[in-house]
């Protein structure tokens, strides 16, 4: 399966928007905020309107995840840029929108704004 | 007239959804061996997109298929018998690896063997070929959806001709699925080049096949196929390709990517047709004529003399009632909503698609249909996103009309359905509109929208008779399948078991069940009906 796309965490943005951080399709990227990394590799494709970019899919945390210059470390998946923080409703409980776990990637999606850096990094990777 | 049978598929591209489940089956059950690594009998592509492998639809650099040479004859664009025996130790018509992508896979043993403690060990790609470490820049989808457009999808050929209408840009962005597999064409270019007349085409339902023993491995076939659909088994050494199950079309199931497709968009049915007229269609000058003249080979199931003949001819009686039934040929011919793939390749390909009318859904719907103005559900599919003429360059060599009354028809369906849901009169001109009478549309209706197992695959199985004949060919002749490591969920291939109970006048009894080296009972998909136990392929219940 994970021969029929890129065989990594990816992801997706405008030309104009990898024109501006000067990123080809395909080049290492690292997306970081004050939660977390991601080191992935970067789609470019005028499927993506500019100022939006998208990650899905989010493989396996073991696989072509190199080592972030950020943090030294693995960078992670998407969940590690959108950490959940408590809300209230969480607290009801009984449905599965409004239910509470660790950084869990539940329905309610994104809980805050936050702003997160995009930028190109060294293309020697390292695991 | 010389009636032929031919089982041939039809493919509604409005439903694919581009899931890979038809890649994932047909990979596991066929090339999850050592030497297909790379090979795909069936694959997804996004359009538009370069496919796979590489802008193989580029004939100016493959030279596959056939062209006329100056006096109107066939000739294979890769030049005369002469050329290609000259070039046979040096064929420089081949797609490279790099062209199809080089298979990967991960460092797997990072993980297993990781000390104890070590933060989140990450596994990195390694060639599947090679084993050595490899930076992924290619891959046999590695377009999917529009991935990396302005570098990939401008390189399609099918958008020549289009610059000027085609902007890769957010506002006007298109996209549809070509799911593809061998095309089992009435006058295949790949048998045609075998130097070793291993290739051939079957008498009984036209299914092209490589016969294993005669192979040489001189790889013309890989070149003069023009869909790219023969591959080179750099393990055997031989060539392989799709083989349409053919072991479960003898036993009337339909083959894997159909029997798993999600969205039911796949058909598979039988045209009868005459041989002796496929040379001269294939021949016929203009380009954008062959798609007509492709219709012309196929034979009325239901005209008497033709039932006469093919009965004559050997033909049995249950495989001619087959074809009155047969989806395909009503989508085809007698709807005429599917279109082949490349008709101008010449090779009469036996797999069909309609055209994607999608994107034009929406404005249909809030348009609909006026009596006093028939013409305002269609202007909107010259408004499609979807440039009527890129679906021209794929499907009739750019006869943009065609394709436009295909689609035509399609949105009378719509709309004629939409006035029948909320009461409504559709108005009584809207069939004629599109050339088709009220029960046409409604058959398309239920054809296209409600068609049921049994109407989608109207497959008649082989002859009691004939069973000596395919088991001998099966044993004989079977793709290399049986060696290797064998097809089916990388284990020990389908066993002798398999074959043994074969029943091609019936049901085969538990086919996909065979005992495992091991011992066990093992669970192949090869001969799975959809019935029945399945062994190991889902996890016990209880743990989750």
């Amino acid at each position: 399966m994970l021969r029929l796309f890129r065989g990594g965490p990816v992801i997706w943005m405008s030309p104009q928007d990898a024109d501006r951080i000067g990123v080809s399709d395909n080049d290492w990227i690292e997306a970081y905020n004050r939660n977390g990394v991601v080191a992935c590799r970067a789609v470019v494709s005028h499927r993506m309107p500019p100022g939006t970019v998208y990650m899905y899919h989010a493989k396996d945390r073991h696989l072509m995840t190199p080592k972030s210059e950020v943090s030294g470390w693995h960078g992670g998946s998407d969940n590690s840029l959108t950490r959940l923080v408590v809300k209230p409703t969480h607290m009801i409980g009984g449905y599965g929108q409004f239910s509470f776990a660790f950084n869990y990637y539940g329905p309610t999606g994104h809980q805050r704004d936050e702003i997160t850096v995009i930028r190109r990094r060294s293309q020697q990777v390292e695991y | 007239m010389r009636v032929k049978a031919q089982v041939a598929m039809v493919m509604n591209l409005d439903k694919c959804i581009g899931c890979h489940t038809c890649t994932v089956t047909c990979k596991q059950t066929w090339t999850n061996r050592p030497g297909t690594e790379y090979v795909y009998f069936n694959n997804v592509e996004t359009k538009p997109g370069v496919g796979y492998p590489r802008r193989y639809e580029d004939q100016e650099q493959w030279k596959g298929g056939w062209a006329l040479d100056r006096k109107g004859r066939l000739q294979l664009r890769s030049g005369s018998r002469l050329r290609r025996l000259l070039s046979i130790f040096y064929n420089p018509d081949l797609p490279t690896i790099d062209d199809y992508g080089d298979p990967w896979t991960y460092d797997y043993q990072v993980l297993i063997n990781a000390p104890a403690g070590t933060p989140n060990p990450s596994a990195h790609s390694i060639s599947a070929l090679t084993g050595q470490d490899m930076h992924m820049n290619w891959g046999s989808n590695w377009d999917d959806d529009l991935a990396g457009g302005p570098a990939h999808a401008a390189g399609d050929p099918d958008l020549a001709g289009l610059e000027d209408q085609v902007k890769l840009a957010f506002e006007q962005v298109f996209m549809f699925y070509l799911p593809r597999i061998c095309e089992h064409c009435l006058n295949p270019s790949c048998v045609a080049s075998c130097p070793s007349g291993a290739m051939y085409k079957r008498e009984e339902d036209g299914i092209v096949l490589v016969d294993q023993d005669r192979c040489r491995g001189w790889r013309f076939c890989v070149s003069g196929c023009p869909y790219k659909k023969v591959y080179f088994n750099h393990r055997t050494g031989k060539a392989e390709k799709c083989t349409l199950c053919f072991r479960r079309i003898e036993a009337g199931q339909p083959t894997i990517c159909s029997e798993t497709c999600v969205g039911r968009l796949r058909y598979l049915g039988l045209f009868l047709y005459d041989a002796d007229a496929v040379l001269p269609a294939a021949a016929t000058r203009d380009p954008q004529q062959l798609y007509r003249a492709q219709l012309s080979v196929f034979l009325d199931p239901d005209d008497p003399a033709v039932a006469d003949a093919a009965a004559r001819q050997g033909i049995p009686a249950d495989w001619i009632a087959a074809a009155r039934r047969s989806p395909v040929y009503a989508l085809a011919v007698r709807h005429q909503v599917a279109l082949p793939l490349h008709p101008e390749y010449r090779t009469l390909p036996m797999v069909w698609y309609i055209p994607p009318l999608s994107p034009v859904a929406d404005v249909v719907h809030a348009t609909g249909y006026d009596q006093a103005d028939p013409d305002r559900v269609f202007a909107a599919i010259d408004a499609l996103r979807i440039p009527v003429e890129y679906l021209a360059n794929l499907f009739t060599a750019g006869d943009a009309d065609t394709v436009r009354a295909v689609l035509r028809k399609l949105a009378a369906v719509r709309a004629m359905m939409r006035a029948a849901q909320l009461g409504l009169d559709p108005g009584g001109d809207l069939p004629a509109s599109v050339g088709a009478s009220e029960s046409d549309l409604e058959d398309l209706y239920r054809l296209l929208a409600i068609a049921k197992y049994d109407d989608r695959y109207v497959i008649p199985p082989a002859h009691t008779e004939d069973a000596g004949r395919l088991m001998a060919q099966h044993e004989q002749l079977f793709c290399s399948l049986e060696t290797d490591g064998g097809p089916g969920m990388g284990g020990a291939g389908p066993p002798a078991a398999s074959v043994e109970s074969f029943h091609p006048d019936g049901q085969p009894a538990d086919t996909h069940l065979f005992r495992g080296d091991d011992g066990r009972v093992h669970f192949n998909l090869l001969g799975w009906d959809g019935h029945g136990t399945t062994p190991h392929l889902f996890p016990d219940g209880g743990t989750s």
